[in-house]
């Protein structure tokens, strides 16, 4: 399979504390990943230094066999890598649709006077997908926590050149009904080939979702496998107990 | 939808109505009310561009000021020295506060917040005190002399460039705002990281934000140093850029019609409480102080939602179920 997203002893220190240590991950295309661990344990951090949020302290991240180490997070995001944040960020003062027109004129293309019509109408039909599409006119700022994640989520699938989503924690916090509509977003676009990257605790979602699952403790991958196998690992049970180390 | 096609209509009728008032004008006001009209505009075109920066961008920059005084400055500077035409002036007005404002651009980049105000004050008091201290190049607190744009100093002349110059500035300003630049300086001012992670490149348009209001601030500075036709590093004390700022907070910070109401309004109050010397700065407070306490907003959103509920419509959209 080809691979998508790669790091190469990726290993990221602030002071003392090494929060990612030498880690070596690689994604297929079209892959669903699941990435998880303890709190602490670099998961974050991670999806961080993929998306251009934090610089490495030493190693590499290629993204298509391109070497994308230390491109600022604008440059990653146009080259098809976007990201969610654990609790969302928005455009608080500006509309729905404002907010979902952002990363898709981000290149700031001469072209965008033709092109606005279908991207409002695509921003309206992803708004419908994520079941918000009535407040499509309303000021971010005043969606609840649920929404506010759904917008976040359906934001980022605007880039019509997406490859690759980190989604960080999108299920916390959300009711069922908001986590059934993030897990159809998510399956929708997995099979329209982009590929998922996907930091959760929740594990039931994880097991439903992902081929493979990547463990993450004290800043280092200890195991990668599927639910079953990594469910079954003693390492994963310590590092989730506290014991073992 | 139908709120926002009132909005643009009501709009619309405001800006005819106060566009022939201003046009008209003349005919009523005598040559002192229609210099008051003039300081007005440039005040208008100012507290505009301010607001490009600290309203949409969330840049509060107190140097503003310093980019009208560099405009009339280089103009003067250059036709005083090596006698250039006016024309000549201007140009140089452009290029040096549009590098101006580009170098503090790249300077303040990472700044926010307070960091931001004290950094671009830091700047504007140095750049005063400069201007000051090398009077025999500035002619410093002498004040130097600049040549009027027109034979006659009557202000008829004036009030109309002004007004042209007042509706192209505008104007500019409004169609950057409605293009997607408007969006990412927005964008930027509501969350910096997300608008990067979304794709958007931030620092190129911060830097243009800065680089383009500078300029702005820096043509309306040479027209108004060609009309006040002496210039003293009075023009850069922190008292203007203070004035900027209560006629922005005043009309409404971030609202594109705040600054239209905010502008004359201060300079009218200011006239009229003239006699009272410095006591007009803590009457300005004053004011900055109720309208922050019952209506934050500002005059431009208290008159549009009065309108609004006079006509009978919901004055804001709200979330319904956050209601």
């Amino acid at each position: 399979m080809d691979t998508i997203i790669q790091t190469q002893d990726l290993t990221r220190r602030f002071g003392g504390l090494v929060a990612v240590n030498g880690v070596n991950f690689s994604v297929a295309r079209g892959e669903v990943r699941g990435l998880i661990g303890p709190n602490g344990s670099g998961k974050t951090t991670l999806i961080n230094l993929i998306s251009g949020v934090y610089e490495p302290t030493s190693g590499k991240v290629f993204f298509n066999g391109e070497d994308i180490t230390g491109l600022a997070p604008n440059r990653v995001a146009q080259k098809g890598v976007l990201r969610t944040f654990q609790i969302p960020r928005l455009f608080g003062s500006m509309t729905l649709l404002e907010n979902m027109l952002i990363p898709r004129f981000a290149d700031f293309s001469l072209d965008y006077l033709k092109q606005r019509g279908a991207a409002e109408e695509r921003a309206l039909e992803l708004l419908e997908m994520a079941g918000i599409a009535h407040l499509s006119g309303h000021q971010a700022k005043t969606l609840s926590g649920g929404q506010k994640a759904l917008l976040q989520m359906a934001r980022g699938f605007m880039v019509e050149e997406i490859s690759v989503f980190l989604l960080d924690e999108p299920f916390a916090g959300v009711n069922i009904v908001v986590k059934d509509t993030i897990m159809a977003l998510i399956n929708k676009m997995a099979s329209e080939g982009v590929t998922f990257i996907l930091v959760s605790h929740e594990m039931a979602s994880i097991r439903q979702m992902c081929q493979k699952v990547t463990v993450l403790a004290e800043g280092s991958i200890i195991i990668e496998g599927t639910m079953d196998e990594i469910a079954a690992d003693q390492q994963v049970i310590d590092a989730y107990l506290g014991g073992g180390a | 939808m139908q709120n926002k096609t009132f909005s643009r209509s009501l709009n619309f009728v405001l800006i005819g109505a106060a566009s022939v008032g201003i046009l008209a004008g003349p005919l009523f006001l005598n040559d002192y009310w229609q210099h008051i009209m003039i300081v007005s505009m440039y005040y208008i075109i100012l507290a505009a561009s301010w607001n490009l920066l600290a309203g949409y961008t969330g840049q509060f920059s107190l140097a503003h000021q310093t980019f009208a005084a560099l405009g009339g400055y280089a103009s003067g500077l250059m036709i005083y020295h090596l006698k250039v035409s006016i024309g000549v002036g201007f140009i140089a007005a452009v290029l040096v506060t549009a590098g101006t404002g580009f170098l503090l651009g790249l300077l303040v980049l990472k700044m926010r917040g307070i960091y931001l105000a004290v950094a671009t004050w830091a700047f504007s008091e140095s750049m005063r005190l400069s201007i000051a201290a090398l009077y025999k190049f500035t002619r410093g607190e002498q004040g130097l002399a600049v040549p009027s744009l027109f034979d006659s100093l009557a202000p008829i002349r004036y009030y109309y460039l002004f007004f042209a110059l007042m509706v192209g500035l505008l104007l500019l300003m409004y169609l950057v705002l409605r293009s997607p630049i408007g969006s990412f300086i927005r964008a930027i001012r509501d969350d910096e990281l997300a608008a990067k992670a979304m794709g958007v490149d931030t620092v190129k348009w911060k830097l243009f934000i800065m680089t383009f209001a500078s300029t702005i601030a820096g043509i309306a500075g040479f027209f108004y140093a060609h009309y006040i036709v002496i210039l003293s590093p009075v023009i850069l004390s922190f008292n203007e850029i203070g004035k900027v700022v209560i006629m922005v907070v005043f009309g409404g910070l971030g609202n594109f019609a705040g600054p239209l109401i905010g502008a004359p309004a201060i300079v009218i109050i200011s006239e009229l409480t003239r006699d009272f010397g410095s006591w007009n700065m803590v009457f300005y407070s004053l004011i900055v102080i109720v309208i922050m306490r019952l209506y934050r907003e500002g005059l431009a959103e208290f008159f549009r939602n009065w309108i609004q509920k006079l006509f009978g419509k919901k004055p804001a959209q709200n979330n319904p179920l956050q209601e």
